[in-house]
Formats: C-alpha cells, sequence, structure tokens
C-alpha cells in the first residue's frame, strides 16, 4: 500500500496537501464538506499581531483561470485567534500552522515568539509577501537583505518549523530562496499571488477598492512551477509548492519540478472538496504507477 | 451542501431573462426566502469561480428550486443555454435569508429588476403566513418586466414602474412607492432588492419613514462560504464598522446598519 507521509525537514506531514493561507479561513467553513483532520496541514488565515479590519470593497474579481484578491490581511489578530479559533481546531486534531504576517520586523518576532511558546501548533509560515497591505510583507518579500535578517530573527526565538513563503513578484526567486535558506529557514513555500490589476472600463478606473489585488488560480500555475523549478535548483530545503493547483495532475508539476507538499488556494473556492479528492487521487496515481512513495517523483523533471 | 441538481426546464420569461426550475429534495426541503445558490457554470476554467443566484423559490413537496437570472455575461449566457437533464453543480442554500417578524404589519416589497427573484420567494412565504402583501416592481420597459401573474400568489398587489412608462408608472419603482406614502400609507414593514443606487435612494428616503427595512445585497463573490472574506460590506456598529460578509452574514442586511 501506497504511504503519503512525507518528510519535509523537521515537518513530518500525514499527506503532502495542504490549504494554503488565507483560502481555507480557520477551517470552520470546510468543515462541514470534510472532516479537516484529511488535510496534510491547514494554513490558516493570515494571522498579524492586531486584529486587521482588511480592506475596502470591492476585493476580488474574476479573471480568465483566475481572480484577483486585495482581502488585505483582515484576521482577528494573535489574541482572538488564540482565544476564538486555535481551541475548536485542536478538539478536531486539524494539523495546524499558522501564517504570519507583520506591519514590522517586531511584529513578525513577537508573533514568532508568542506562537512558539503555544501547544499544538505544527509549523510558522512567514509571509513576505502579501501584496495587499502597505506596510506589510510585500517590502520585506522583494530584497535579499531584509529577508535575511528578518528570517535570521525570528530563528532566534523559535524552534518551530520555520516555512518561509516567498513573493513571486521579483526578478530573481532563487537569490532569495538562498537568502532564506542561509538565515535558517528549514522549508520554503511558493508562490504566493501575482500583482495585477482590473480596470472598470464603464467606471473608467481600477475595480478593486485597493487598486491592485493578488492573481491566483490557474492562470498563475506556469509561473509557479518554473519558480519551484529554479528554487529546487538554488537551494537544498524542502520545497511547498502551490498556484493553481486544482487536480492530481497539476500537483504532480509541482512535485516534478522539486516540490514535497503542495499547496491549494484558490480552487478550494470553486470546489469545496478539492483537497480530499486530491489526496485520493495522490493515492491512486501511486498504486497505478507502482511506487511506494512519493519521494520518488520529487524533483525527477530534473534528472 | 453541495448539491448535484438536475434541470427541469429552462425557458426565457422575458427579454434577457430565464427562469430555471431544478429538482434536488433536499435542497428544497432546507431553502428559505432570502438564501442563494452558488452555482458552478461547466467544469472549464472560464467561467472560474461559481455564480451566485438567489433563490426564487422552493417547493420542498416537489422537490423543486427556481432560479430568475438576467444575462450580464459569459456565466448566464451558458446557463441560458442548458438543457433538461442536465446537472447543475450547486452549493446551498447559501446565506441567511430574511428576518420574519412576530409584527402583522403589511410587508412591501420594492423590486428592481432581476432583484425581484428573491422577493417571490419571499412574497410566497409572508402570504403563506397570511401577511398582507404589496409589490412594487420596477424595469426598465415593459418587455424586461417578468410575467408576475404566474410567479406570484393572487393575493399580491402589484404596482409596475419601468423608465420609459411602456408600461405602469413612468419614473422609478422608489419614486413609485414614495407617492403611495405621500397619499397617506399606513406603516409598513419593507424589503428591498436590486441594483445598489435604488437601494441607497431607499435606505435614503427611509430615513425619514422610518419603516423597518431589510436590503438584500450583491457583492462580488469566490468562495460563498465566508472563508475567502472577499465579499465585505461595511456595517456599522454603533459608533464604529466593521467589514460583514455579504455570503454569510447577509446577503440581507437591515438598511440601518450599511454604510454605502
Ligand atoms: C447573493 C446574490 C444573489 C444574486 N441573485 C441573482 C438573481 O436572482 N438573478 C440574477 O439575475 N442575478 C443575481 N445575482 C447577480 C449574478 O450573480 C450575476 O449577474 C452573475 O454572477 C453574472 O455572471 P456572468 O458570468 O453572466 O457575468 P460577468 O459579468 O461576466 O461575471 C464576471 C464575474 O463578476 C461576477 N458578477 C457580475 N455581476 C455580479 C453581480 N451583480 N453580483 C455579484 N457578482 C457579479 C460574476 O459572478 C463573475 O465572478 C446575484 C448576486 C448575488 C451576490
Ligand atoms: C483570497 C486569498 C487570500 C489569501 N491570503 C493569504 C494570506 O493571508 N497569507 C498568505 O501567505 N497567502 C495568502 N494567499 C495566497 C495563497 O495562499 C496562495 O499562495 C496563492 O493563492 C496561490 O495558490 P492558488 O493559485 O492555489 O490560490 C491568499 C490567496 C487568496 C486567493
Ligand atoms: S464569497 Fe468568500 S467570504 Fe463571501
Amino acid at each position: 500500500m501506497a504511504d503519503l507521509e512525507v518528510k519535509l525537514g523537521p515537518l513530518t506531514l500525514k499527506n503532502p496537501v495542504l490549504a494554503a493561507a488565507g483560502t481555507f479561513g480557520f477551517g470552520e467553513e470546510y468543515a462541514s464538506f470534510f472532516p479537516l483532520e484529511k488535510l496534510g496541514a491547514l494554513v490558516v488565515n493570515g494571522l498579524t499581531l492586531k486584529p486587521r479590519a482588511g480592506n475596502p470593497p470591492p476585493r476580488i474579481v474574476e479573471t480568465p483561470a483566475g481572480m484577483l484578491n486585495a482581502i488585505g490581511l483582515q484576521n482577528p489578530g494573535l489574541k482572538g485567534f488564540l482565544e476564538q479559533e486555535l481551541p475548536r481546531l485542536q478538539a478536531g486534531r486539524v494539523a495546524i500552522i499558522v501564517n504570519i504576517a507583520g506591519e514590522n520586523e517586531e511584529e513578525y518576532i513577537t508573533l514568532a515568539q508568542e506562537l512558539s511558546a503555544v501547544p499544538g501548533i505544527l509549523a510558522l509560515e512567514v509571509n513576505l509577501s502579501c501584496p495587499n497591505v502597505k506596510q506589510g510583507g510585500l517590502q520585506f518579500g522583494t530584497d535579499a537583505a531584509n529577508i535575511g535578517s528578518l528570517v535570521a530573527r525570528i530563528r532566534r526565538v523559535t524552534d518551530l518549523p520555520l516555512i518561509v513563503k516567498l513573493s513571486p513578484n521579483v526578478t530573481d526567486i532563487a537569490e532569495l530562496a538562498r537568502a532564506a535558506e542561509n538565515s535558517g529557514a528549514d522549508i520554503l513555500s511558493l508562490v504566493n499571488t501575482l500583482q495585477g490589476m482590473v480596470i472598470d472600463i464603464a467606471a473608467r478606473r481600477p475595480f478593486l477598492g485597493n487598486i491592485t489585488g493578488g492573481l491566483s488560480g490557474p492562470a498563475i500555475r506556469p509561473v509557479a512551477v518554473r519558480m519551484v523549478y529554479e528554487v529546487y535548483r538554488a537551494v537544498r530545503l524542502p520545497l511547498i509548492g502551490m498556484g493553481g493547483i486544482m487536480q492530481v495532475h497539476d500537483a504532480l508539476q509541482f512535485m516534478l519540478a522539486g516540490a514535497g507538499a503542495v499547496a491549494v488556494g484558490t480552487a478550494n473556492f470553486v470546489e469545496p472538496c478539492t483537497i480530499p479528492r486530491l489526496i485520493d487521487d495522490l493515492h491512486a496515481f501511486l498504486n497505478t504507477a507502482g511506487l511506494s512513495s512519493l519521494r520518488e517523483i520529487v524533483g525527477a523533471a530534473h534528472h | 451542501m453541495l448539491f448535484k441538481a438536475c434541470v427541469e426546464s429552462v425557458e426565457e420569461l422575458a427579454r434577457h431573462s430565464y427562469y430555471l426550475l431544478l429538482r434536488e429534495p433536499q435542497l428544497a426541503a432546507q431553502s428559505r426566502p432570502g438564501q442563494f445558490l452558488h452555482i458552478r457554470i461547466g467544469e472549464s476554467l472560464v467561467p472560474f469561480l461559481r455564480r451566485p443566484f438567489s433563490l426564487a423559490g422552493a417547493c420542498p413537496q416537489r422537490g423543486t428550486l427556481e432560479v430568475i437570472f438576467r444575462l450580464a455575461g459569459e456565466g448566464t449566457a451558458i446557463l441560458s443555454r442548458v438543457k433538461k437533464g442536465a446537472v447543475l453543480n450547486c452549493l446551498g442554500p447559501l446565506g441567511r435569508g430574511f428576518q420574519f417578524s412576530a409584527s402583522r404589519l403589511p410587508a412591501v416589497l420594492l423590486a428592481g429588476g432581476a432583484g425581484v427573484a428573491p422577493l417571490l420567494f419571499l412574497a410566497r412565504a409572508l402570504v403563506g403566513k397570511k401577511r398582507r402583501v404589496a409589490l412594487f416592481y420596477g424595469a426598465a420597459s415593459r418587455d424586461d418586466l417578468l410575467p408576475l401573474k404566474r410567479l406570484l400568489p393572487r393575493e399580491t398587489a402589484v404596482h409596475l414602474a419601468t423608465d420609459d412608462g411602456s408600461s405602469g408608472y413612468q419614473g422609478r419603482v422608489t419614486d413609485l412607492f414614495a407617492g403611495a406614502v405621500r397619499q397617506g400609507m399606513q406603516p409598513v414593514e419593507l424589503y428591498a432588492c436590486g441594483p445598489r443606487p435604488m437601494l441607497q435612494v431607499l435606505t435614503k428616503k427611509n430615513e425619514a419613514w422610518n419603516f423597518p427595512l431589510q436590503l438584500s445585497l450583491e457583492e462580488r463573490m469566490a468562495c460563498g462560504l465566508g472563508a475567502c472574506q472577499g465579499c465585505a460590506v461595511s456595517i456599522r456598529q454603533g459608533e464604529k464598522s466593521t467589514y460583514r460578509m455579504v455570503c454569510s452574514d447577509g446577503p440581507v442586511f437591515a438598511a440601518q446598519e450599511v454604510e454605502w
């Protein structure tokens, strides 16, 4: 019987399919569709130290084979998460990874420190690349020196597996990946959304309240696969690949390019049961291909 | 929540307006006025997201659901061409729907264009509760008006308005109703659905009338479940405002709490 368990550095997951940050809330909305303990892990809604109200509407707009979003990290803040969301997730035996974003370096450090003291969190994912918050991740996430110093500081305050999530809105993603690796990251995840814009021709102005938004969905998949491929060659760290995964053959592209695990985001909006079906289909794929583990295909496109 | 609903019929009811009859007994049994379906349009990547449509009716006895939609773009065009016997992938019933108060006040329903759909379901429910119901219904022109006779209980009083005066009052449905109030309408409960400018005007006018007023809102949606936080509307809470989700906290909101 094929086994879907994966090891990503210090992190062991029962299967390699994660729910991507910001697309699955804190799980509650999807719990009526399937048991959340099926998830390889749930990367919860991006968390900031203080509650954030988010951006003015409209916040989303459909695009060909994808969508733009400018949610603006609406979230209940650290305290709200610990009090209102975490207990329910722990009771449901959900594998939890917390995605954090700061308005400055200090906030990242405080979040990492406080979350490390909380039992039942599997790993931290540092969002360096949210394009929708003015003071937020993006400015950290596009400069290798910034990434290096921030990741090094977070590394000093946490023993949790440290995932660094990279922005695709850069000229050379491999350079950023190396900076994160050299500063103590355990795992890299990629990609976050690509910056984009839709213009309302009747109103003659940008459609989104925030003017720009992050593009996600199948429209970005080839860009994301290429970036996973490049980063796999540049670093030795395990990778979590994402960007437009809807079906098993999409996930396999990422794995062949070098991702040890994958995350599903926008597809959850189209089909709430995308993740459990993907897990079943990966099982079926291994059995049909006569493979005992996905390890045999991770990075195989490089050989 | 996730259902495969069978298409019983699709027909063009008025210019660019379609009536879709679906069968899915469990879904029909759970559906309430003001709730909506989030329908996947085919399996391909364009159109990509699901499309939200209010329920225009649900009959638990027959196991059927009604949707009435206007052509707006690619998704509704494809939906207008589905065939009897086709299966539609539907999330629903979503949202919280209209609140029914214990009051015996007559109900007045104000509809602009395709916004009439959820109010048809509501009218039937209110008539079923023995409430007096009047529908004020506005559209661009006579050809855009749905044939209400077959869609509404006989007891409903209907007042029509068209922008070009080709049928009923010439002008806006909100002005038609304002005229009725000026002529000494007794207190009523108001329910409205329609284009945003109509709902804004109505809310403004109602500051003077002060009738209880519920609005069914629209906003761009992705998940439809409250997870993506994409369909935000600003809601007043005392001195403060907060964002609420049209899909899961609405789509129906009390008019006085909505910040436009
Ligand atoms: C809660 C709710 C209930 C609705 N009920 C009805 C109904 O009963 N009858 C009816 O005719 N229409 C209704 N609408 C509007 C309907 O969802 C849109 O007309 C439809 O999504 C347009 O799809 P399209 O592909 O034809 O148009 P396009 O313009 O090509 O759609 C592009 C994108 O914009 C979105 N979009 C376009 N117009 C709207 C809109 N007004 N509101 C929200 N999203 C929009 C689409 O969903 C899609 O993601 C409702 C909307 C909401 C939010
Ligand atoms: C509505 C929405 C909200 C998101 N919020 C976050 C977030 O808070 N933090 C983060 O790191 N990524 C966030 N993302 C990015 C996703 O986690 C993912 O990296 C990206 O959408 C690409 O994957 P996909 O194409 O499968 O959606 C968000 C994406 C969407 C669509
Ligand atoms: S559409 Fe996702 S929260 Fe409303």
